[in-house]
């Protein structure tokens, strides 16, 4: 088959043995790669109950067909459970070091073990080295970077961790190509846990492709298509994914204060605008991208990447921070530190409102701009109130008797638009199979951005199906593996085109959205497997109980009662949210 | 939308106007035509252009006939994405 490299390594860090997977031809048609094919070679290996920061436990990267190739993919995904939630989790970055992993001749990594000290894995030409990484231990993530790309090459693409990782803190992010993040679920603890600091790949063994001339002609077609899309040729190049800010919170549901309040009176000062006014030095692009949304940024005494519209918020809004300077600045540290910043952020607005509160005797207060890297450099330290802060949200909240005040779905913070805004979108987080997070059915694109079209966000008719057909694409483009933001621009059809054309194999719309269904079921089987069911598809009290005042979402709450049985039926599950027998048998599970 | 038309508000006198009115007298103002951020080659809503008026999206109105009363605040929004 061409796409694939057809080599994956699993590689025991304790033992030190190693040894090429072997996935048939027709279990890489069913899963195609990325996340579907890690999930699937996950789950063989750890059904259940494993702790995620347990020797046992398996952490596998993996790309798909369609990375390294000319169709804008150098991403990669990570899978494991997540030590955050305890779900099946997989968390994606872009840059370049998914098409080094396949120029270096592999599809992907099957980690197990704990390596006795510290180490990193250095991929050529189709061999895994595990060298000595006691150099590099606590040092950050840019450092780290820098060091093992002297040692090996200036043209190594290098995914680290930095001492949040090491330091096992349950939302430590994997980082890649200095700033790009697999930044969600605590990835990178699962590589702490292993002492296992970095992998370095890099080669330029091509990727064979199926039909060169379709596959030309098809990237010509797709780069213009790109170009000729306003969002994709133009608001994402000019503004970044901040362009967001002002069209949310023009919504009312621009998360304030801990979703206090759906409307942040200095949004402007934080939106992309004024990123591209004051901070911005550059746009930056992942491998063979034409969008460059990436942000690289000044302040007054440092420079890095970011702050994307969630960073923006999270650290902003959320807190009630209107200094963007501050908010840029704590995105670099979690940069450096290995810290996913939506988990960090959401924490700080809980954190902030258990103080209010009282039920937490600290100090920390709305507005407190000054403390933001302190804060966030404590807690991937784990010190002082920095030890309280590494619990997240819901275990914060918990400890200190006000459950309620975490916004998060089965522990993982939700992002930056309140589900009071848009139903779909609340039944998305409710029904993530990684918990509250925005990326498995991005439902803001026709409730609020009118993409592909435009749809009422206050009514829950025919969420249930969309959300579902949502879930199953974004497992598709996850899975071959492609950027997001493609989505914007074109649809399955052309998905289908791609992987026809790379792989050579007659993928089409219907099969691809079977597979996103076998994916998305196949994860679903895992969380039933881990103890999670219906009672955890659902959201925080706030956005049931408590309506906004002001803003245009007010008034408003969830209604997932109208949706969520309406869900499963199209789902193919129980009134327990388990998959039937007839749904496992249809889709080959 | 702002960076091409180098304000981020204006006023219309105006009441019972229809949006397409309004953005007309908008470009008039400005001295910037802007008309084709928003509307597609047959004056038609491009897909992903979003108005808001006090907050509501015209496309649940009567799209660019949709009117407007005096004191209404409208919002516009070339097309846009992120997450």
């Amino acid at each position: 088959m061409t796409g694939w490299m057809g080599k994956i390594v699993k590689i025991d860090l304790g033992r030190r043995t190693q040894g090429a997977v072997v996935v048939s031809d027709a279990v890489r048609r069913q899963y195609i790669g990325g996340r579907g094919l890690g999930v699937k070679l996950y789950s063989d290996l750890c059904p259940g109950a494993t702790d995620p920061l347990a020797d046992d436990n398996a952490l596998i990267f993996m790309t798909g067909p369609l990375t390294g190739t000319m169709m804008t993919s150098g991403r990669y995904q990570v899978v494991s459970r997540s030590p955050l939630t305890g779900t099946i989790c997989d968390s994606s970055s872009g840059g370049h070091f998914g098409a080094a992993l396949k120029g270096a001749g592999i599809d992907g990594l099957i980690i197990e073990g704990r390596a006795a000290t510290p180490v990193y894995l250095s991929v050529h030409d189709g061999e895994v080295e595990v060298r000595d990484a006691s150099a590099y231990w606590g040092l950050d993530t840019q450092l780290t970077q820098k060091g093992i790309q002297a040692e090996t090459s200036s043209k190594t693409s290098v995914a680290c961790i930095g001492p949040a990782g090491e330091n096992r803190i349950i939302f430590a992010a994997i980082m890649n190509d200095k700033d790009r993040a697999a930044g969600r679920g605590g990835m990178g603890a699962i590589m702490g846990s292993k002492n296992l600091k970095a992998i370095a790949a890099g080669g330029s063994l091509p990727v064979a492709i199926g039909d060169p001339a379709g596959y030309k002609d098809l990237t010509a077609r797709i780069d213009r298509i790109i170009d000729k899309n306003p969002v994709t040729g133009k608001s994402l190049q000019v503004l970044g994914t901040s362009v967001l800010v002002n069209i949310i919170n023009a919504h009312g549901m621009f998360p304030t204060e801990n979703f206090r309040r759906g409307v942040f009176n200095d949004a402007e000062g934080t939106s992309g605008e004024k990123i591209a006014e004051t901070l911005l030095e550059r746009q930056s692009a992942c491998y063979k991208c034409p969008i460059g949304c990436g942000r690289t940024t000044r302040t007054r005494d440092k420079q890095g990447e970011g702050p994307e519209y969630e960073t923006v918020w999270a650290f902003g809004a959320h807190l009630g921070i209107s200094d963007l300077t501050a908010i840029t600045e704590a995105n670099y540290a979690c940069n450096e530190l290995g810290l996913d910043t939506i988990t960090m952020g959401s924490t700080l607005g809980c954190a902030m409102e258990l103080c209010e509160t009282g039920a937490w005797k600290e100090n920390l207060r709305w507005g407190d701009a000054g403390k933001l890297v302190d804060w966030v450099t404590d807690t991937a330290y784990r010190r002082g109130i920095g030890a309280e802060l590494a619990l997240g949200s819901k275990r914060l909240a918990a400890k200190y008797g006000r459950p309620e005040l975490a916004m998060q779905v089965k522990g993982m913070e939700i992002p930056a638009y309140d589900p009071r805004g848009a139903q779909g979108m609340a039944l998305s987080y409710a029904t993530s199979n990684r918990g509250g997070c925005h990326m498995k059915a991005y439902l803001i694109a026709p409730e609020i951005l009118g993409h592909p079209v435009f749809l009422d966000r206050f009514s829950t008719a025919g969420k249930a199906e969309l959300v579902a057909l949502f879930q199953d694409v974004s497992a598709v483009v996850d899975s071959a593996v492609l950027c997001r933001f493609l989505q914007f621009a074109v649809g399955i059809s052309t998905f289908a085109e791609m992987l026809r054309v790379v792989t050579g194999l007659d993928f089409n719309d219907e099969e691809l959205m079977t597979i996103g269904r076998r994916i998305y079921t196949m994860e679903r089987l895992f969380n039933n497997r881990a103890g999670f069911g219906r009672g955890d598809d659902t959201l925080p009290p706030r956005f049931f109980n408590e309506e906004f005042q002001t803003g245009s979402s007010r008034h408003r709450l969830v209604r997932l009662d109208e949706m969520l049985d309406d869900y499963y039926k199209v789902r193919g599950w129980d009134k327990n949210g388990v998959p039937l027998q007839r749904t496992l048998a249809e889709l080959g599970l | 939308m702002r960076r091409r038309v180098r304000t981020d508000a204006v006023e219309i006198a105006g009441d019972g106007l229809t949006i397409m009115a309004l953005l007309r007298l908008a470009e008039e103002k400005t001295g910037q035509s802007f008309l084709d951020e928003l509307l597609d080659k047959d004056k038609g809503l491009l897909t992903g252009t979003i108005i808001l008026v006090n907050g509501e999206n015209i496309r649940l109105g009567q799209g660019l006939e949709t009117r407007v009363e005096a004191g209404d605040s409208v919002a516009l929004f070339s097309p846009a994405g992120g997450g």
